[in-house]
């Protein structure tokens, strides 16, 4: 063995724990060789350079697109009719119903909770007859392709720590995202871009932190990595001015023949994965704009999608997931945040639907024309529901309602999603659930079990503990595995 | 395998990570009666009437038995845990119960015993007594220490370690140069002393602290706490003991006659995140805050993990949930909202002057002081007599106005916006403007605090001219007027929709129907049908609607008694407004006698109530007293302004009565349990004696000589600092969980060392650098790499990748933009647009808008970098930087092609390679060859080899070729960034230095401590 094969040897090992030695690595990865996954040894497995070294089950999805609604899109409006709510519309909440629910100071000094019935009408879509507003036709065009989830609850009642919490498994900052999570475990598929992509709607709405798609307590490596619609797509990918690509790779050139000296001299392998790194970085510098320019979709695509090119839009970044998925990108996640309608919510909603509803649905119909929507686990749905009473005064176009986690619906497709069914029930209030509640760990358990890991075995010893996803519960709900 | 089993480092962990969540020290799911983190419990009889372990005799060992049999039903750890032991484990495991299951206590609960220097063969290797540790374990398996580095190598990492600075080019020849056999140690001293080792240590202190310039949380709005950051840095530079570092952070405010510099340090605990969101339960959050204040005391000064013991006992290590609340009662008694930092600095947050502000506050004093003198002068002058009583009613009532284009002197308007003056073309019914408001509720035009209020005279009208849009008319007017004693003077006209006072009463009168809109209407008010009786003083008024497009023009009185300035032309009239007037500035001396009447007061009470009238309100004596209350009103606005000017930073108070503090039935704040009092972990030391109940106490504890945990924890911390990883690896952990120490007997060496030295942190650090093993070349030889990969025995020398703000501080240094200031306020430098607004809430918030710096606020350490916590300085994340929202004791370390798009392309490091062109063409020789050498010994500190020398020419020559084709890319290049350009370098040369800048400033070595 010549030192540059002693050397690559070192360096898979070290690549694999993560290029350094502090950052993880021994400790979390004999836990997990320790946790159940037999036989496999370093460097065999997955050969993704990911923590896991092998899946605990056959994967039903191979990525993953996540539309956040941020702000918490009402279930009573959207998914989940209640005539009954419509027939009290000016009641007040019973008591019996409320129960200990906690409220938030925006209406615990409210004199009255009075109820109050969806703001537009349902209608039945597809085959599957699934009940869905008629201010989203599209997503009712794809109801024979999607599970409404209408039993989801979750613990907090606020946006910072009940959007934490569904992404992290805990409501207090400091853990990593579902989406860093899937980077550590499974490693990068994908050689010219990074593993977990963030696109953001623009426009106002309820404030995001980099928290959410953070990396937590695992390395920054693993974080989301924001592509922008605006100025660089990646952060500092574009060349400076008077910097041609051709130069660049001059430039390069430099600096790799460089390191490459260094190395020789000095032998450490981390040298050898900088220069791999600026590689990656190089070829970035090509796939990401090609991959961000949505110009060269035909105008039947653009139309689709309801996307128009050189800005960023919610449908824009409908179509961009759709490329992302196609370039392999494990996990990608946009946020569009303005779901947080504590007044006028029949026209804020009516509004949101119109900007929400087109893209979301193309997303799904594109995927499946091109055969990626069995491999491409979708997900729509926000951090909370909304409350069956109102926030401040009834009017006959006006109203509001407050955040309510007890019970709320999303609904995901593809990867391994039953298609065309509506799982569980709330109560006639839309307040209370029913049956088969989906709580937000079992929802990431569940979201796990479909990329083929036991939501148990994924994870890291940070302070002594293994912590994992699904902190110390949740179930995977067999209702929704095809 | 180890011949020797050692319990500590061989068996514990493996009870520990198999065993102790069901067999551990959390009672409430302890399984079976059994308990194997306590020896007395382990080798006892159990509930079965088996034994778990019984010494000497494996085979008698129930554990062993189930550990070995994994297909058994009773076999453990469970099937459903996921766990299973290894074979070399239970292998461990039997052999260590064969000799005898020899017990030990947790070796990091241990008091800290100073352990006697190993003797080692190689006496020529060892310079300090760490070597001799070092060398110990190395022969022990078999291997050799490096050599020593060579001396340009050693000044680089010196510098980087003690400064976070490469060394200039001249340091490094000098050092070279110098022969010295005390050498080393010289500049060792030098470093230390030098003010960058403050900023040096604080970089990582601030970590620990959770240091940030936002609050965090949902808006993540600006706070001010750079004063605390100061704080650290000079206390690193001034060498303040560990122990007393330790304690004015912990309790700075509650020490005797605590300082200002004191009472900043204790802001240490205020930098947790706080939290405003609309509906939030503010219990919940203070909640919070008091629970982060113990897991980041455990983890800095501890190195424990109590997260766990928020909501059940721990899993694995002695500490109860009880005692976590016994550590939250120190913590809680801070009188701080559970909401709060919406606008200014969460509370409580002090003020702290700047020495220029001091100056400048002193002069402001003397000022008023000389003011006070000239009117105290003035008024013993003032010796006439005065009339004492108010003029007659006249027989007529006559119209005074009060409000036309201006409002009454003294009037506060409530809000900037309160008052639109508006002009014609707008309604105006007389003077120059009118006052427009358009409204969708309640709404409206107000002030309070007049100069000259209205003196209600018998059967007073109000009146107010309105004028409202016939195209927006509101459903409700008001007029309301405030007597000193409230607003509870209201008449209205239109339709109920302002829920104010009792209707049908004084406090909400109704007047009718809505005026005629679209012209001016005179609106009267009988004033003793609102409850303004004669003698009644009005000084305040306000022009309410609801919803609406309105004017309001002419407030006026129709009165019989006189009105305006000239009311003070009597003491009886202004005593009569004195006393109703709403939060009077006038001391006790005026305030206490005028209550009584005239006769009734004796002659000093007389006179200080005449003074008072004459400096202040007399007609008679303004053209006196005027000009020089007109000068002091000035100065007392320049000290306010001042006053706002400077900064606050947030510290920690004691609320004089503490706050009862409750166990959290699983953590959940609304879920009170036991009451408990403030206390420590009974496994660890006692309290000294004499330890107060307060922080004060819990610091005494904590830096007590006989508490076990902080020393340790302390240098291995430093220790990592310099190896990358601590003698402890998981240096947030020395529990049950956590990794056995590489070199156990050499922490605790250094541990008592640290103690015994006083605490003193820069003689550790020198202890530390001054070590053979320190010193050690970082040439990794393939067969040291695969026995050591991660260098824990340290047979070579440490390298590894420099801090993200190293590395900026690194580019900022070489090229020489660098600004040296020290500490101050935050700055902001380039960063690309949009980043803070696309997740932002609007700029009704702070903090929500990036703002770039210019000038040398860009060129700044990176330590001074704005920290964001909801999107931290990019650059800095993608070298591996955290957001800052927890404390985080140690950072990864990442290799991403992130970071090389930073390097390559951020404007700050063209800009850092454009300014080095101008370095290398201005400094460095005239040949090509001597200008490559030149920049190459500033990246790296040592001259470059030939075959090095030669790619850095062909990079050269081959953009030098191209830039003189091609001159509007070359112009282009060296456009980067803000600095001062010269105008006297060749610009295709120039832009070729630049593209050799860069790809210096990209070299792995530039970036990397070797």
């Amino acid at each position: 063995m010549n030192f540059e094969q002693q050397l690559n040897r070192a360096i898979t090992r070290r690549t694999l724990l993560g290029q350094s030695a502090r950052g993880f690595g021994s400790v979390a990865l004999a836990s997990l060789l320790g946790g159940g996954l037999h036989g496999a040894t370093i460097g065999q497995g997955l050969g993704t350079h990911g923590a896991l070294p092998a899946l605990h089950f056959a994967p039903k999805a191979k990525r993953i697109i996540y539309l956040f609604m941020s702000g918490a899109p009402s279930h009573i409006d959207l998914f989940d009719n209640k005539p009954k709510l419509k027939e009290l519309t000016g009641e007040e909440l019973p008591k019996s119903v409320r129960g200990d629910q906690r409220i938030t100071g925006m209406t615990s000094g409210q004199s009255k909770l009075l109820l109050v019935g969806p703001a537009y009408d349902f209608k039945r879509y597809g085959q599957c007859g699934a009940e869905i507003t008629e201010m989203m036709p599209h997503i009712g065009s794809i109801a024979d392709d999607i599970a409404i989830v209408r039993s989801m609850h979750t613990d907090p009642i606020n946006h910072d720590p009940a959007v934490t919490f569904l992404l992290t498994g805990n409501q207090q900052p400091g853990r990593p995202t579902l989406g860093a999570w899937m980077a550590y475990g499974l490693g990068s598929v994908n050689k010219n871009l990074p593993e977990y992509v963030v696109l953001l709607s623009g426009g106002g709405g309820q404030p995001l932190l980099a928290r959410y798609w953070g990396n937590g307590f695992l390395p920054s490596k693993y974080q989301g990595v924001q592509f922008r619609s605006t100025g660089d797509p990646v952060l500092y990918v574009s060349n400076p001015e008077g910097i041609d690509p051709a130069t660049r790779r001059e430039l390069l050139d430099g600096v790799q023949q460089l390191n490459r000296l260094q190395l020789e001299a000095v032998g450490d392998p981390e040298i050898s994965t900088r220069i791999d790194a600026y590689e990656m970085a190089f070829r970035m510098q090509t796939s990401v704009p090609e991959l961000m320019d949505i110009s060269q979709e035909p105008q039947s695509v653009l139309d689709m999608y309801g996307a128009q090119p050189g800005k960023a839009s919610f449908a824009n970044n409908c179509l961009l997931a759709r490329r992302l998925a196609e370039r392999d990108v494990r996990f990608v996640q946009l946020y569009h945040r303005d779901w947080d309608h504590h007044g006028n919510l029949p026209n804020e909603l009516k509004r949101q639907c119109g900007i929400c509803d087109q893209g979301s649905a193309a997303l799904v119909k594109d995927l499946k024309q091109r055969g990626l929507l069995d491999e491409t686990l979708v997900i729509w749905g926000g951090e909370f529901g909304r409350t069956a009473y109102s926030q401040g005064a009834i009017s006959k176009d006006s109203f509001g309602r407050d955040h309510h986690p007890r019970c709320y619906s999303i609904w995901m497709a593809g990867g391994g999603i039953k298609p065309g069914i509506t799982l569980g029930k709330t109560d006639d209030f839309g307040y209370n659930l029913a049956e088969d509640g989906v709580h937000a760990h079992d929802f990431q358990a569940t979201v796990l079990h479909l990329m083929g890991v036991d939501h148990k075995q994924l994870t890291f010893r940070f302070q002594g503990r293994d912590f994992r996803l699904t902190d110390v519960s949740g179930k995977v709900v067999e209702k929704l595995l095809a | 395998m180890p011949e020797a089993i050692d319990f500590n480092r061989d068996v514990r962990q493996i009870l520990s990570n198999h065993c102790f969540a069901c067999h551990g020290p959390d009672q409430a799911k302890r399984q079976a009666g059994l308990r194997l983190d306590k020896q007395e419990h382990a080798l006892a009889v159990l509930e079965s009437g088996q034994r778990a372990i019984v010494p000497g005799d494996s085979k008698a060992s129930t554990l062993i038995a189930r550990i070995t049999n994994p297909d058994d039903e009773a076999a453990m750890p469970p099937a459903g845990s996921g766990r299973r032991l290894t074979p070399r484990e239970v292998d461990v495991l039997r052999r260590w119960i064969d000799h005898g299951a020899p017990w030990k206590g947790h070796w990091s609960y241990l008091k800290i015993e100073r352990p006697a220097v190993p003797a080692v063969s190689d006496v020529a290797w060892p310079k300090t007594p760490i070597d001799h540790f070092i060398l110990q374990r190395l022969q022990a398996e078999g291997l050799k220490p490096a050599p020593e580095a060579d001396k340009a190598t050693l000044i680089r990492r010196l510098s980087f370690d003690l400064t976070g600075l490469p060394p200039t080019t001249a340091d490094v020849d000098a050092f070279v140069a110098d022969n010295d056999t005390g050498a080393y140690e010289k500049l060792v001293d030098r470093l230390l002393a030098s003010p960058r080792y403050g900023e040096r240590m604080a970089q990582k202190w601030l970590d620990l602290a959770r240091y940030a310039d936002t609050n965090g949380y949902h808006i993540d709005n600006h706070r001010d706490m750079w004063r605390y950051r100061e704080w650290v840095i000079e206390a690193f530079n001034r060498n303040l003991p560990f122990d007393r570092f330790a304690t004015e952070q912990l309790a700075g405010d509650l020490l005797p006659g605590a300082t200002l510099e004191q009472k900043i340090a204790s802001g240490f605990h205020r930098n947790v995140m706080v939290n405003f969101e609309g509906g939030a339960d503010p219990q919940e959050y203070l909640t919070k805050y008091i629970v982060d204040r113990v897991t980041t005391t455990a983890t800095v000064f501890l190195g424990s993990t109590l997260a766990c013991t928020e909501c059940h006992d721990h899993k694995y290590d002695p500490f109860t949930q009880r005692e976590f609340y016994q550590l939250y009662a120190y913590f809680n008694s801070v009188p701080e909202q559970g909401l709060d930092g919406q606008k200014e600095n969460p509370r409580p947050s002090i003020r702290v002057a700047s020495p220029e502000q001091t100056a400048e506050a002193a002069k402001f004093a003397g000022q008023l002081a000389a003011l006070e003198s000239r009117a105290q002068a003035a008024l013993a002058q003032e010796t006439a007599a005065v009339p004492s009583a108010a003029p007659p009613l006249t027989a007529e009532a006559r119209e005074y106005v009060w409000v036309d284009d201006e409002l009454p002197p003294g009037a506060a308007p409530d809000g900037k916006d309160s008052w639109q003056w508006v002009e014609s073309p707008a309604p105006v019914l007389q003077g120059r403007r009118a006052s427009e408001r358009t409204a969708t509720g309640t709404s409206q035009h107000i002030f309070t605090a007049a100069k000259y209020p209205l003196i209600v005279g018998p059967g007073d009208k109000l009146v107010a001219h309105v004028y409202l849009d016939p195209a927006n008319p509101p459903e409700q007017i008001m007029v309301q007027l405030n007597d000193g004693g409230g607003w509870e003077h209201r008449a209205w006209w239109g339709t109920t929709k302002i829920q104010w006072g009792v209707e049908n009463s004084p406090s909400s009168l109704p007047m009718g129907p809505l005026p005629a809109a679209g012209r001016w209407v005179r609106l009267e008010i009988d004033a003793a049908a609102v409850n303004l009786p004669p003698g009644a003083a009005i000084s305040g008024w306000a022009c309410t609607q609801f919803g609406g497009h309105v004017f309001w023009d002419k407030l006026a009185i129709v009165t019989r008694r006189p009105q305006g300035p000239s009311i003070f032309d009597n003491q009886e009239t202004w005593e009569l407004a004195e006393r109703l007037r709403p939060n009077s500035p006038a001391p006790p001396a005026v305030r206490e006698p005028i209550k009584l009447a005239p006769a009734d007061r004796n002659a000093e009470q007389q006179r200080s109530v005449r003074d008072y009238f004459v400096r202040y309100f007399y007609t008679g004596t303004r053209a006196t007293f005027d000009p020089i209350e007109n000068e002091i009103a000035q100065v007392k606005k320049s000290q306010d302004e001042l006053e706002k000017a400077l900064s606050q930073t947030m510290v920690m108070e004691e609320m004089p009565q503490p706050r009862e503090t409750f166990m959290l039935v699983r953590g959940d704040f609304r879920s009170k349990g036991d009451k408990v009092t403030p206390g420590v972990p009974a496994s660890l030391s006692a309290l000294p004696a004499g330890a107060p109940p307060n922080r004060l106490g819990l610091a005494r504890w904590l830096v007590d000589p006989n508490q076990p945990l902080v020393s340790r924890v302390t240098v291995n911390r430093y220790w990592q600092q310099y190896f990358g990883t601590g003698i402890v690896k998981t240096s947030e952990d020395f529990g049950t969980q956590g990794e056995w120490p590489s070199h156990p007997d050499l922490l605790d060496w250094l541990a008592a060392e640290f103690i015994d030295s006083g605490w003193n942190v820069k003689a550790l650090q020198k202890l530390i650098v001054m070590s053979a093993a320190y010193r050690q070349s970082a040439h990794v030889d393939p067969q040291a790499l695969k026995h050591d990969p991660y260098n824990r025995l340290l047979a070579r020398g440490p390298r590894f990748r420099l801090d993200a703000e190293m590395i900026r501080d690194n580019a900022l240094a070489v090229s020489g933009l660098l600004d040296g200031r020290i500490g101050g306020p935050s700055v902001s430098p380039y960063q690309p647009p949009g980043l803070w607004e696309e997740i932002g809430f609007g700029n009704s918030f702070t903090s929500q808008s990036y703002v770039q710096s210019h000038g040398a606020d860009l060129y700044r350490r990176g330590i001074y970098t704005y920290w964001k916590r909801a999107l931290p300085y990019p650059p800095m994340v993608t070298f591996d930087a955290p957001n800052r929202e927890v404390c985080t004791d140690c950072r990864a370390r990442t290799n991403t092609p992130l970071q090389a798009l930073v390097l390559l392309n951020d404007p700050a490091y063209v800009e850092a390679a454009r300014v080095l062109a101008e370095r290398i063409m201005k400094e460095g020789g005239a040949g090509v060859n001597e200008r490559i050498s030149f920049a190459f010994k500033l990246c790296t500190a040592r001259a470059p080899k030939p075959a090095e020398l030669e790619v850095l020419t062909r990079v050269f020559q081959a953009q030098l070729a191209k830039f003189r084709q091609r001159a509007d890319a070359a112009t282009k290049l060296i456009g980067a960034g803000e600095a001062p350009r010269p105008t006297d370098l060749d610009t295709a040369e120039w832009a070729a230095w630049t593209a050799v800048g860069n790809v210096l400033l990209n070299l792995d070595e530039t970036i990397t401590k070797g």
